[in-house]
């Protein structure tokens, strides 16, 4: 944990658990897929804290992430919230620039 | 008599030349790499050639190609589609659809995250489902369960049987002797075909991997062919030799032998580049692994045998029977083939419309 700072409440207490001794109650969920159950680095930063080592180009990943809901916080999620996000475009090289942000709906 | 028997033994020969002819006649079996893209295709692509032999489209895929399970005579390709929520038999001659589950129904929205696999008499597909009722104010996660379908079920093949699944499950394999089948999740899970009944449950998660920490993998590629064995990259940390400081990162081979069940994990290197997926050579001595690089493992030294830059990110690997030849695909839109032994780049086949594999599982069939 060393090096690595909290910056939310969930990223708190899973420092506090550290310190507890409690940590396998909070241990990543390894093998899961599906919304938000992930904590991979995401698209900012790979896992030795740079960037050389995410998907490139980014189109490379963009549908691998959206089908499976694996990054629903960068990409939209098109396994349940937003299935025709990329509806007409099958190619995320030759189609990235017809790709919509989404909203949530109100 | 006699010439009724005489003119019975010259048809019996005639057959017995026939028979012979067709099968001196008969083509000698190859390999086939099978993919998908979106929004809905399939291909063959015959690797010798480097050119797609077939294109079909699948009904209903809704945008959506999965993890893709060929029949155990290479003739059908099970395809999970539609979002997760169905699993289509295409047969890879006439490119007709054969089989087809739609896995959700009226108030119950049913996904299959990447989790299925045949039998290896190719009569049922074994697969994992995630269900959740729709109420009118909420949804209701309900319990994880195998369910079990006829292969010759048609297009409207409903389960014959189910039994209670645990969580997380993202793999499934069958055991050669078809008599049960392992589950990938938290733990490798061993189930009785028939009954469901839980045989095992080995580490994962609790590992006994000395010394090592709690593992983490991304296992979606159920590739096993051409050895029978599952391969894939498994991260844990070590301690540092001096005691004191970061834990070491490192990066070991899994492999889980579907014929005797045999489950080894060997680290190769100290983590410095990521790998998605792996697949070990038909000699064994080898295991090649893939993302933005391809890397040879040697799985006799267990090191790092060689690695190359890739023009980019590939989320599969696949080997060819003969072990010659590696195969790069999924994500973008392209297979490209490498030697083994050297890993130079041979060829590449683009798939028509440079439409995207995504997470797809290309597979190598043999016919």
């Amino acid at each position: 944990m060393s090096g690595m700072k909290p910056t939310n409440k969930k990223a708190q207490l899973l420092l506090d658990a550290a310190e507890a001794g409690h940590v396998p109650e909070v241990v990543a969920m390894e093998s899961v897929a599906g919304c938000a159950t992930t904590f991979d680095p995401g698209w900012e930063v790979d896992p030795f804290g740079g960037v050389a080592s995410l998907c490139q180009p980014m189109e490379a990943d963009l549908y691998g992430c959206s089908d499976p809901c694996w990054w629903p916080a960068q990409v939209p999620d098109t396994m349940n919230t937003y299935p025709d996000w990329d509806a007409g475009k099958p190619s995320a090289q030759g189609d990235w620039r017809e790709l919509d942000s989404v909203f949530p709906k109100k | 008599m006699n010439r009724i028997s005489m003119s019975l033994q010259t048809s019996l020969a005639a057959l017995l030349v026939l028979l012979l002819t067709a099968t001196s006649l008969a083509a000698p079996k190859r390999d086939y790499i099978v993919t998908a893209s979106k929004p809905d295709r399939l291909f063959v692509i015959d690797p010798v050639a480097r050119a797609i032999k077939s294109e079909f489209r699948i009904p209903g895929a809704n945008d959506f190609l999965g993890a893709i399970v060929p029949s155990p005579d290479g003739h059908i390709a099970y395809v999970l589609v539609n979002k997760m929520e169905s699993i289509s038999g295409i047969d890879l001659d006439s490119g007709k659809e054969v089989f087809r589950a739609n896995l959700s129904s009226p108030g119950e929205r049913v996904k299959c995250l990447f989790s299925f696999d045949v039998t290896p008499d190719g009569k049922e597909l074994i697969v994992y489902e995630l269900p959740v009722k729709l109420g009118l104010s909420e949804y209701e996660v309900e319990d994880t369960r195998f369910a079990v379908f006829n292969t010759r079920a048609g297009l409207d093949a409903k389960s014959i049987r189910q039994f209670p699944a645990p969580r997380r499950v993202h793999t499934l394999l069958s055991r050669k002797n078809g008599k049960s089948f392992f589950a990938v999740g938290f733990d490798l899970y061993e189930f009785d075909r028939a009954t469901g009944k839980q045989l095992d449950q080995r580490g994962i998660r609790n590992w006994k991997y000395a010394n090592h920490s709690t593992p983490d993998l991304l296992a979606f590629w159920p590739v096993s062919e051409p050895t029978g064995v599952f391969a894939t990259p498994i991260y844990s940390s070590v301690p540092p030799a001096s005691g004191s400081g970061d834990p070491v990162p490192k990066t070991a081979l899994m492999t889980l032998d579907l014929a005797s069940g045999e489950l080894q994990y060997h680290d190769f290197e100290d983590t410095s580049a990521l790998i998605f997926s792996a697949v070990l050579s038909p000699s064994r001595t080898e295991a090649f692994g893939v993302y933005s690089q391809l890397s040879r493992i040697d799985t006799r030294t267990n090191t790092l045998a060689q690695r190359i830059d890739l023009d980019h990110t590939y989320y599969a690997v696949l080997v060819s029977s003969d072990g010659k030849e590696v195969y790069a695909a999924g994500a973008m839109c392209d297979v490209t083939i490498f030697d083994a032994a050297t890993l130079e780049k041979k060829g590449n086949v683009k798939l028509t419309g440079c439409t995207d594999q995504a997470i797809t599982s290309p597979r190598v069939i043999r016919r």
